[in-house]
C-alpha cells in the first residue's frame, strides 16, 4: 500500500516537472517554495538556486506593487486571477520557446494565480501558472496590422 | 424566435412596415432588398412570415411567390403592394399568399391578418418562454444566485472600498436571438468593453460574459486610484481586475452550493469599444437555449454599472437540478 502510494507520489513529481506550464508556489512574502521543470528551462536557474529566494529579486523586471495588487485577491479573498497577455506581455521576460522560427523575440504569457488553502483554511501560498500563448500573441498581431492596412488601401481608393 | 422578413426594394417602405409591426411583438426582424435576398434569409431559416412587395429589381413578388412554392418552403407571405389592380391580387393568392394590404400599410390592418392568420397574439413569446422553467427550480437558481451574488459583490466592495448596490439575480431561459436583445437592453447607446470566461465542472459548463460601459471603466480606475493618462491598457487592467473578482467568486459561491469545482479557462477580451451588439456576433450559429443569470452591480455614488452574465449550458441543468434536489423537496 505504502508502495503504491509513493510510487504515485513519483508519477505526479514527473507529471509536475515535464509538464509545458510554468508552476510556482509563492509564500506570502513572495519566495518561491516550488519551481517546476518549464521554469528551470525557461530561467536556466535551478530550483536549488531560486528557492526561498523572493521572487521580486529574482526577476527585477516584476513591478512589485502591480503584482502584488494581482495577488491580493488571492491571498485576501481565496479568488483565482488571471492575467493576460493584452494587459502585459509577459511576467518573467523568457526568450521566444522556438528561437529560429519564431517571429517574436519573447514569450508571450498568459497568467493564473490561484490560492493554495491549509487544512487550517489559511492562505499562506500561492500558486503562479504560466502559459506560453506567443503564437497565440503573434497570430492575432499579424491579424490587426493586416486589418490596418487593408482599411489604409481602402481608404486610399477612397 | 419568430422571424419576419419585410421584402421591398425601398429604405423607407421597409421602415414604414418595420413600424407597423404590433409593439408587443417578440419577434427578429430581418430586411431583404428584393425576391432574391428575401429567398436568401428564407433559406437560413428566417422569416417564418414574410411581408412582400411586388415591384422589386432582380426578383419581384410574384417570382419570389413562385420560388417559395417549388421549393416548399413553410413561410406564410402577406402582400403589401401599391399595385391596387383586382388581378394582381387574385395572382398571388394564387401563387400561396394570405393575404394582400395595399400601401400606405397601417399597423390596425396589419394587426388584423395577424391575428385573423393566428399569427400573433396579444400574449408575447417571452412570457410563454419563462414558463418553460418550472418556477420552483426557477426559484432555486435564483437563490443559490443570490447567495453567490452576495459573496462577490462583498469581494468587489473590498476590492474597491465602496458600497455595491446587490441586485436582485434574473434566472431566464433564453434561446440564441433574446440573447441580442437582452445585450441591447443593457447599454442602448454606451459603447462596451467585455470579458468573457469559459467554466467547466463535472457535468456542468457555461460561460461568464463581464461587461462595462466605457464611462464605468473611467469611473473604476477612479476608484481603484489609477490617475493620469487611463489609455487601452489601463482601461483592461481595471476590466480584468473587476472582472477576475466577479467572475471568480460568483462561480466560487455556485460551486460551493452545487458542492462541485469549477475550472476556468483563460479570460478573452471580447474588444474594447465595441457596440454591444458586435460583441456577440461571431459565434451565432454554435449558441443553443441556455440558462442565462443576469446580474447587474452598481456602485453607491457614481453611475458606474457592471454585468454579469452567466451562461450555463441546457445539459448542465440536469446535473444542477439533481445537485440542488435537497432544496427543491420541501
Amino acid at each position: 500500500m505504502q508502495q503504491e502510494e509513493i510510487q504515485e507520489f513519483h508519477w505526479m513529481m514527473t507529471l509536475l516537472q515535464n509538464v509545458d506550464v510554468g508552476l510556482v508556489v509563492l509564500d506570502r512574502d513572495y519566495k518561491v517554495k516550488v519551481w517546476n521543470g518549464f521554469m528551470e528551462s525557461h530561467s536556466g536557474l535551478l530550483p536549488s538556486h531560486v528557492r526561498d529566494k523572493s521572487l521580486f529579486e529574482l526577476f527585477t523586471e516584476i513591478d512589485r506593487d502591480w503584482f502584488k495588487r494581482k495577488a491580493w485577491p488571492v491571498f485576501e479573498l481565496r479568488n483565482r486571477a488571471f492575467i493576460i497577455w493584452e494587459q502585459t506581455p509577459y511576467l518573467i521576460r523568457f526568450p521566444n520557446y522556438r528561437p529560429i522560427t519564431g517571429s517574436e523575440e519573447v514569450m508571450y504569457q498568459n497568467i493564473t494565480l490561484s490560492p493554495i488553502v491549509s487544512p487550517t483554511g489559511n492562505v499562506d501560498a500561492i500558486c503562479l501558472m504560466i502559459y506560453d500563448v506567443t503564437d497565440v500573441a503573434a497570430g492575432k498581431k499579424a491579424l490587426e496590422s493586416t486589418q490596418v492596412a487593408l482599411n489604409e488601401t481602402l481608404e486610399q481608393r477612397g | 424566435m419568430f422571424s419576419v422578413v419585410i421584402c421591398d426594394d425601398s429604405l423607407v417602405a421597409r421602415k414604414q412596415v418595420a413600424k407597423c409591426l404590433p409593439d408587443d411583438w417578440d419577434v427578429s426582424v430581418h430586411f431583404a432588398k428584393n425576391g432574391s435576398e428575401a429567398i436568401e434569409l428564407i433559406g437560413e431559416g428566417k422569416g417564418q412570415l414574410l411581408l412582400l412587395d411586388l415591384n422589386m429589381p432582380v426578383m419581384d413578388g410574384y417570382e419570389t411567390l413562385k420560388v417559395i412554392q417549388q421549393q416548399g418552403f413553410a413561410t406564410r407571405t402577406i402582400v403589401i403592394s401599391g399595385d391596387i389592380q383586382p388581378e394582381a391580387h387574385q395572382r398571388v393568392e394564387s401563387l400561396g399568399a394570405l393575404a394582400f394590404i395595399h400601401k400606405p400599410v397601417k399597423p390596425d390592418t396589419l394587426l388584423g391578418l395577424l391575428k385573423q392568420h393566428g399569427l400573433f397574439d396579444q400574449q408575447s413569446e417571452s412570457e410563454e418562454e419563462l414558463e418553460r422553467l418550472d418556477p420552483a427550480i426557477r426559484d432555486c437558481y435564483q437563490e443559490i444566485s443570490n447567495i453567490a451574488m452576495g459573496q462577490a459583490g462583498d469581494h468587489l466592495a473590498r476590492m474597491l472600498n465602496v458600497f455595491v448596490e446587490l441586485p436582485i439575480p434574473n434566472v431566464n431561459l433564453i434561446e440564441m436571438s433574446e440573447l441580442h436583445m437582452m445585450l441591447t437592453d443593457i447599454e442602448e447607446k454606451e459603447t462596451v468593453s467585455g470579458i468573457c470566461q469559459g467554466f467547466v465542472g463535472p457535468g456542468v459548463s457555461g460561460e461568464a460574459l463581464f461587461i462595462v460601459s466605457d464611462s464605468g471603466v473611467g469611473e473604476l480606475a477612479a476608484i481603484l486610484g489609477l490617475s493620469g493618462d487611463i489609455d487601452d491598457r489601463a482601461q483592461l487592467e481595471v476590466l480584468m481586475d473587476a472582472a477576475n473578482i466577479l467572475i471568480g467568486s460568483c462561480l466560487n459561491g455556485l460551486a460551493n452550493q452545487l458542492d462541485l469545482h469549477f475550472s476556468q479557462g483563460h479570460p478573452m477580451v471580447l474588444g474594447q469599444h465595441y457596440n454591444i451588439r458586435d460583441l456577440i456576433n461571431t459565434n451565432k450559429v454554435r449558441w443553443r437555449r441556455t440558462l442565462a443569470i443576469e446580474l447587474s452591480y452598481g456602485l453607491e455614488g457614481f453611475r458606474a454599472h457592471c454585468d454579469l452574465l452567466l451562461f450555463i449550458t441546457e445539459e448542465s441543468m440536469n446535473i444542477m437540478n439533481a445537485k440542488l434536489a435537497h432544496l427543491l423537496e420541501d
